[in-house]
């Protein structure tokens, strides 16, 4: 009954996986079986969010998903983000008010942006995505500019 | 490109993906009690398995059982035990009807944790910090057990029994819960960090429209979260009155069994009870629409 | 605004920043660290036959060493496996690697670890109930002792009107840089080379190679980019491991922690105990003396520096006629103290800055009045006796409470307004040098460093550059190249990039400018200027192509090229006040003033900060749009060392919450809106008088949040962090 093959849509590409071990995550999937390494691995147990990619258009913590779980589904990361229009949106907006220093929460945090924005259209207050960036941790910018940021994406997609 | 890999080649764990609930039961059975594990969306299983606390062998993931559901009937709400957990908080009924729960569901973890995350799971796990069981406690919430010999019914409160404990039976999985009717309700929390964090305490109330009685529940305390009658009741039918809410406050630091860890003392924990009491019920007084 | 558009952004958001978590090669294996179960204990065994049994797996333990370092074993103070004590839980006893990540940890899991409990030291105030005193100095427990002495302080104090007393505690904290550490390593043809993420490559060269005992030129080690640091990427800490397992299994091992790990192992800091006792007479302070016990974990005596550092930070900067401070860095079982953002300094800040508003509201005295009253003007004595420089302490004091003032008149019932007031040592660390390459359309500059986040790299000394040679920062590149190849610095850290490794950068391009110079048959001055694609060196009406005026051969070679180096100099400290131990001078003075507003919830302790500005001395503003996220990201950190940050060990040296949901760094949630002034003008020794940034701002937040939570409140807190619980108590809610 244990699948043998998994076919995963990654950033609009097929991925035909073979002899995927039950417990991997999708996490070390993407970075390590498909060298997207894009997306980091920060504390593996939910608490950072900086492996968040989206799974269906949805934000996920790929350290807390079996790759197995996401079987048929979509899933995008950081390198393909820029190609969805929102996600075009957030990226620049990061860019534009200097959003990041060392960059590694970044990925992380321009995903699941991503999300909330396609997920809670252009009607989402700005409380409400804030609030809904809580479990991505940065401990460069003190989140100054990244809110910064959320409020120029969050214009820039309304 | 011969790309790395993290795990293998002699893999420990096996997973099962069932399309029916039968399958899955046989897929548990198959295995050694205490090596098999259930998963509903795995937040909680996942950290386990990352910090080697778990000892399962075989994974059995719901994720195909047609579970993913919520349903409003009347004033009740039955809630599939694989939805995840941000369904149930983005749903605009549970939000006006249901405030506490909401309220409950919005503090678990944070979105991407919640896309995955499931009532089920978290009943499943039942982890002392849990901040959903108060709130389905105060609910009257009723979890819906599917076997093979048919449905059996059985209260929050008696399907949580300790931390990590419940009175799941062999050949049971956790279908849906089930909350009886549209009620005034509110969670509060103190914690130590606003977000992504575990509660020191919480408090859940609800006023039920039936009855007019409340309800009231402590979380965030080992082993589990528990009810409280007895403040319940001080609080009597409908607006308590302020001197009310108070005596209902002492009762239940009285009532609460509690215990100093690392995230609080025994003494701030007895403090925060009233207070969260109190302002628990302010809550659910407020009006809002369409409560009832 | 002055701000860069930082040169790092599109790549980093487009994920294809390689960092050290991502490092592969070809045929590599996976790397494990074997962690001591015990906090101390007599080693009895360690045997890795159940690991070598694995398939593809390699181990190496404390047996294996001296066959495959060429020195016979490595450094014998330092051995890299402990050979007969275990000194810390999580001491790594063994390395191991394997074909899988997953391989490799059951391998580690296979070891086994045969260790005789022995008694566990670690509770400060248990191991010494009745400091200081001579049971104290004598212990060998201690790691360094310091002491000095000025001005008659017995007699001062016999003879004060009032004396107050206080006892403070900090907790331990961790960097919690998101980017846990890893590396790869190789070892070929005698060769030692490792790629890892670190704030100074040149460092964990000099660390790794006297940790394995070989020649320094052997050790090539190599930046990636760096998820943050924050001092816990300073020196080595994988990479001898890696480099072992690597030679021993013949090919390339990565080695990464997990968080877990990097809470378990990290060197950072841990608690401290200070005693404060301050003498007043008619509203002035005639003698102070301040006492520490600061718990620096396994550091060895000798290699411990945050006692004789810190300790001046304690008596602030403030005026002292007469003071006695004694410090005992206490040895206990717990990793080795390591540095942490201006190591320990906000937290010396928040006693000081606490005890003498204490001072001050015990005696009737306005708090910042009576600190105000006190604070160092430029040229006064330090307590050791050094001139106080160039410092806009009193400038940023001042421009506090005015708009501590306006907040106060604006305040609903329930918040309170606190200032806070400190100052920092820049520009420090051991010196370093640059190399710079003029070719005819730019300017390149070779690093051994790598950008850890904050700019100074990629933004600082761009800017530096361009402000010496005239042309935009555009025209300014970095180029990176490992120890080998680049010239030696001593790392990104100390808030001396800019500053000091800047003043290396500015002098190798004025050597450019000069040469330049001569070949116009000048003696200058002269600048650059950008003409389309080239560069043309400008003296006054004299304009020549610059590609001109290189030879032949140089244009060959890429380039002209000319080197810079700057080892600052401390100031000095008057010997005489020194009882024992070693007391460190400053270099520049950094000042830093903080305003916090905060409300304090009072049935259950919480505090909610609700408004923030910050006065920031910088002496000359390099790049506003960097200097601006040095201070959001400090005061953010800040505010997590003031209010939740606390890694809790237990009496048997275990940390209790090794994770990032128990040890809680600040979310987007908990961030006041924040005002940000910068003083210039108060030179100090940087490129054309700029000072270092990265620490000042989280110096005084603690101590600003601490005077806010009082004022609103009434709650003299005496131990950080100040959660939730412990307000609770000082209100006498429990």
């Amino acid at each position: 009954m244990t699948e043998r093959r998994l076919v995963l849509t990654v950033n609009g590409l097929a991925a035909s996986l073979a002899d995927v071990p039950a417990g991997e995550r999708l996490l070390d999937t993407l970075r390590w079986r498909l060298g997207l390494k894009g997306t980091k691995e920060g504390c593996r147990t939910g608490g950072c969010g900086a492996c968040t990619v989206l799974v269906d258009g949805e934000s996920s913590l790929s350290c807390l998903t079996l790759t197995h779980e996401v079987d048929g589904c979509a899933v995008t990361t950081i390198e393909a983000i820029a190609s969805d229009p929102v996600g075009r949106s957030v990226r620049d907006a990061f860019e534009r008010e200097g959003a990041l220093q060392c960059g590694y929460c970044t990925p992380g945090f321009v995903v699941a942006l991503t999300g909330l924005l396609k997920e809670r259209g252009r009607s989402a207050p700005l409380e409400e995505l804030l609030d809904g960036l809580q479990g991505n941790l940065c401990r460069c910018t003190g989140y100054v500019a990244i809110a910064r940021a959320v409020r120029a994406a969050r214009e820039a997609t309304a | 490109m011969d790309r790395l890999r993290v795990i293998g080649p002699v893999a420990e764990l096996e997973i099962f993906t069932p399309g029916t609930p039968e399958e899955a039961l046989a897929a548990i059975r198959a295995a050694p009690e205490g090596e098999v594990a259930v998963l509903a969306g795995g937040t909680d299983l996942l950290a386990d398995l990352e910090e080697e606390r778990s000892r399962a062998r075989r994974i059995v993931s719901l994720r195909r059982l047609p579970w993913r559901t919520l349903d409003w009937t009347g004033p009740s709400l039955s809630i599939g035990s694989t939805l995840p957990l941000r369904a149930l908080e983005l749903d605009p009924g549970v939000r006006s009807r249901l405030p506490g729960l909401y309220e409950a569901v919005h503090a678990v973890g944070s979105v991407p944790l919640r896309h995955r995350a499931t009532l089920g799971g978290n009943l499943a796990r039942s982890a002392p910090a849990s901040d959903l069981i108060p709130v389905l406690l105060a609910l009257d919430a009723e979890v819906e057990l599917f076997a093979a010999a048919g449905v059996r019914r059985l209260s929050v409160d008696r399907f949580v029994r300790a931390s990590r404990v419940t009175a799941i039976a062999p050949g049971e999985l956790i279908r849906s819960i089930r909350i009886p009717e549209a009620r005034p309700s509110a969670f509060r929390w103190q914690r130590v960090r606003l977000a992504n964090d575990i509660s020191q305490l919480a408090v859940a109330v609800a006023l039920s429209p039936s009855d007019r009685r409340w309800r009231v529940a402590v979380g965030g305390i080992p082993p589990r979260a528990i009810r409280l009658a007895e403040a319940a009741t001080a609080l009597g039918t409908g607006a308590p009155a302020e001197a009310a809410v108070r005596r209902a406050g002492e009762i239940a630091a009285r009532a609460v069994p509690l215990v100093a860890d690392r995230r609080a003392s025994e003494e701030y924990r007895r403090r925060l009870i009233g207070t969260l009491l109190a302002r628990a019920v302010a809550s659910a007084l407020l009006p809002r629409e369409g409560v009832g | 605004m002055s701000a860069a558009k930082r040169p790092d952004a599109a790549v980093k958001l487009a994920g294809g920043a390689v960092y050290g978590t991502d490092l592969e090669a070809p045929g590599m294996l996976w790397g494990a660290l074997v962690l001591a179960p015990v906090a101390h204990g007599r080693l009895r065994s360690v045997d890795l036959a159940g690991a070598r049994a694995l398939d593809g797996a390699v181990a190496v333990g404390p047996d294996d060493l001296a066959s495959l370092l060429p020195g016979g074993g490595g450094d014998p103070e330092r051995p890299i496996f402990p050979r007969a004590e275990i000194s810390y839980r999580s001491q790594p006893v063994a390395a191991v690697a394997a074909p899988t990540l997953e391989t490799a940890r059951r391998a580690a899991r296979a070891v086994r670890v045969d260790a005789e409990p022995l008694g566990v030291v670690a509770d400060l105030e248990a191991l010494f109930p009745e400091w200081p005193g001579s049971e104290a100095e004598r212990s060998p427990d201690i790691a360094a002792h310091v002491h000095a002495r000025h001005g008659g302080v017995e007699a001062a104090f016999r003879d004060a009107e009032t004396v107050v007393r206080e006892t403070y505690r900090t907790a331990s904290i961790h960097q919690v840089a998101l980017e846990p550490h890893a590396c790869l390593a190789e070892v070929r043809d005698g060769v030692w080379r490792v790629w890892t993420t670190t704030q100074s490559p040149f460092g964990v060269r000099e660390d790794t190679a006297s940790l394995l005992g070989v020649p320094e030129a052997s050790v090539v080690v190599e930046g990636t980019w760096v998820g943050g640091g924050f001092g816990g990427k300073g020196a080595s800490l994988l990479e001898p491991y890696a480099l072992v397992l690597a030679r021993a299994a013949g090919r390339p091992v990565r080695l990464a922690l997990g968080y877990r790990e990097e809470f378990l192992l990290g060197r950072t800091t841990l608690p401290a105990v200070v005693r404060m006792e301050t003498g007043v007479t008619a509203g002035r302070i005639v003698a102070r003396r301040v006492r520490l016990l600061l718990d620096v974990g396994t550091s060895l005596p000798g290699r411990d520096f945050a006692t004789g550092y810190s300790i001046g930070f304690l008596l602030g900067p403030y005026r002292t006629p007469a003071f006695e401070v004694e410090g005992y860095a206490v040895r206990t079982n717990k990793p080795p103290f390591g540095p942490h953002r201006a190591p320990f300094a906000p937290q010396c800040v928040f006693v000081v800055e606490s005890h003498l508003a204490h001072v001050a509201l015990e005696l009737g005295l306005d708090p910042e009045e009576f600190r105000a009253a006190h604070l160092w003007k430029e040229g006064d004595p330090t307590p050791l006796g050094q001139p106080v420089g160039p410092c806009g302490l009193a400038a940023a004091f001042e421009a506090a409470r005015a708009l501590a003032r306006r907040w106060r008149a604006e305040a609903a019932p329930g918040q309170g307004v606190g200032i806070g007031a400190g100052f920092w040592s820049t520009g420090t660390g051991a010196g370093g040098e640059a190399l710079a390459r003029l070719d005819g359309r730019g300017l390149t500059i070779l690093q051994g460093e790598r950008e850890i986040g904050s700019g100074s790299v990629l933004v600082g000394l761009r800017a530096v550059a361009a402000h010496a040679s005239g042309l935009s920062p555009a025209r300014i590149q970095i180029e990176y190249a490992d120890s080998s190849r680049a010239p030696f610095d001593s790392g990104v850290f100390g808030s001396r990039t800019t500053a000091a490794l800047g003043r290396a950068v500015e002098e190798a391009v004025r050597g450019l400018l000069t040469r330049l110079a001569e070949r116009m048959g000048t003696v200058g001055p002269v600048t650059l200027e950008e003409a389309g694609d080239g560069l043309v060196a400008v003296h006054r009406s004299e304009r020549r192509s610059v590609e001109e005026l290189l030879t032949p051969e140089e244009r060959a070679a890429g380039g002209l090229e000319a080197s810079g180096r700057h080892y600052g100099r401390a100031g000095s400290i008057d010997e005489r006040r020194v009882v024992a131990g070693t007391f460190y001078p400053y270099t520049d003075f950094t000042g830093s003033v903080h305003v916090a507003l905060v409300s304090v919830d009072r049935e259950t302790g919480s505090v909610r900060v609700d408004r923030y500005a910050a006065f920031q001395d910088v002496g000359r503003l390099v790049d506003e749009g960097s200097a601006r996220a040095q201070v959001e990201g400090a005061v953010a950190m800040g505010l997590g060392t003031a209010l939740t940050e606390e890694a809790i060990w237990s009496e048997d040296g275990r940390l209790e919450n090794p994770g990032l949901l128990d040890y809680r760094i600040p979310t987007l949630g908990e961030i006041p809106p924040l005002e940000i002034t910068f003083l210039e003008g108060f030179r100090g020794a940087g490129p054309d008088g700029a000072k270092g940034l990265g620490e000042p701002p989280i110096i005084p937040v603690p101590a600003a949040v601490a005077a806010a939570v009082r004022a609103a409140s009434g709650a003299h807190l005496t131990e950080l962090p100040l959660s939730a619980e412990r307000v609770a108590r000082a209100l006498k809610l429990l």
